[in-house]
């Protein structure tokens, strides 16, 4: 990040030494790249964007396999392969077709967030199974340590969680799901954290993936439960029937705002904090003026606190939600299950 | 878009986003004011107040980010 942060004339320096060794030829580029950028908008994308490489710094760099689908799968294996394909290019980082410069049709190219995507699901991987390794080799012994935080965390999930809002029948069999998405949203904020690390859940469309698991979770759940009529009955809302042309459309628009909610929600909280410290550091660059360093350096400490306390609350905010939709889906049909047992 | 218009565009998104969190400090001031006089009245019941109170505070903060969003949309679209 440091390197970033130098000054405004080093930002559109780095960024122009990136976008010549991408495409090659760089005067042109480097003029218009100068003339565009601005501060705000290259600190996001240095920051916060996708990058086609995954590095730690200026350490070590890796260019990452590209995935393209226009007219036919393309798949190359890093940039200069791209480039030697001949059919598309990098043009403001942004990648393109060649000829006429818009965007191919479908872009899966592996990109620097999915690689933290893998590596929190590897951290979990771990984790989950230096866990489990002790269950497996005593388990009549108390856990210690580690074992005994990711037990607390997972007694968390179930007791306060899930069993509250979707009822005593279905925890166990929907744990799996809230843990899962528990512990991926967890890793993938604090990943962010990490000095020269990005969290991948500040991305609109990583966040987006989420919710679309969540909402086939939540109609998933709700149709398996409560059966297709029910669930039909459901989205007239209980109103006499002669009202449905009203009741159905907004029952409908419902289903679609709960999970956007939760896109926005976590990607915008996790962006948020990222954005008060760029701008809090911004304001030595601004002034340019060493003592207002103290205090800028002292208050993105504190909003760095705050975004920690964040990244925990929210992974707890979207699985609780997650689970209160599930329980709001099944309707008054989870509790009389409960009561009869 | 001449300087002026880009200048509008600035303001208003300013604008917006203090706007909307006024908005935010009301609702969840008054949400944790009646959480805490409602656990003042029935300690035992504190824990069910609150996870209500926390839900409650994540639906009314995801408006205010909504507004957020869209306040950020008007500043990198401003030409």
């Amino acid at each position: 990040m440091k390197n970033d942060f130098e000054s405004q004339n080093m930002i559109t320096i780095t960024n122009d030494t990136k976008t010549s060794s991408q495409t090659g030829g760089g005067d042109t580029l480097h003029k218009e790249v100068k003339a565009e950028g601005s501060v705000f908008e290259t600190i996001l994308n240095e920051n916060m964007g996708n990058h086609p490489q995954f590095g730690w710094f200026d350490t070590f760099k890796v260019d990452l396999p590209k995935i393209i689908i226009d007219k036919g799968i393309h798949i190359y294996k890093d940039t200069e392969a791209l480039e030697k394909g001949g059919e598309f290019t990098y043009f403001h980082h942004k990648l393109v077709r060649k000829e006429d410069h818009t965007p191919p049709a479908l872009d899966l190219s592996v990109t620097s967030l999915v690689v933290y995507e893998w590596l929190a699901l590897l951290l979990l991987g771990l984790a989950f199974w230096k866990a489990g390794k002790h269950y497996k080799k005593n388990p009549l012994r108390a856990p210690k340590g580690f074992t005994a935080m990711i037990e607390m965390v997972i007694g968390f999930v179930k007791n306060d969680i899930v069993k509250p809002n979707i009822g005593e029948k279905l925890t166990n069999k929907l744990l799996p799901y809230f843990l899962g998405i528990f512990f991926f949203i967890i890793t993938m904020n604090l990943l962010g954290l990490l000095p020269g690390g990005h969290a991948p859940t500040g991305n609109l469309s990583v966040t987006a993936a989420l919710a679309i698991t969540a909402f086939c979770m939540i109609q998933g759940v709700s149709i398996w439960q409560i059966g297709f009529k029910n669930w039909l009955k459901h989205l007239t809302g209980g109103a006499p029937i002669y009202l449905a042309p009203i009741m159905i459309p907004i029952e409908l628009i419902g289903l679609f705002t709960k999970p956007f909610a939760l896109t926005i929600r976590l990607f915008a909280n996790m962006t948020a904090g990222h954005i008060i410290i760029l701008c809090l550091l911004g304001l030595i660059l601004y002034f340019k003026n060493i003592f207002i360093a103290p205090a800028a350096v002292g208050f993105s400490m504190f909003i760095y606190a705050l975004e920690l306390l964040v990244a925990l609350l929210q992974a707890y905010i979207f699985t609780i939600l997650t689970a209160v939709f599930v329980g709001l889906a099944l309707g008054d049909h989870a509790e009389e299950h409960s009561t009869e047992h | 878009m001449g300087s002026i218009s880009l200048a509008f565009a600035y303001l208003a998104a300013g604008l917006g986003a203090g706007l909307s969190v006024i908005g935010a400090a009301l609702g969840i001031g008054k949400l944790a004011a009646t959480a805490l006089e409602a656990t003042g009245r029935q300690p035992e019941a504190s824990g069910n107040i609150r996870t209500t109170m926390i839900i409650a505070a994540a639906l009314i903060e995801g408006v205010a980010l909504f507004a957020v969003v869209v306040c950020l949309l008007v500043l990198l679209n401003a030409k």
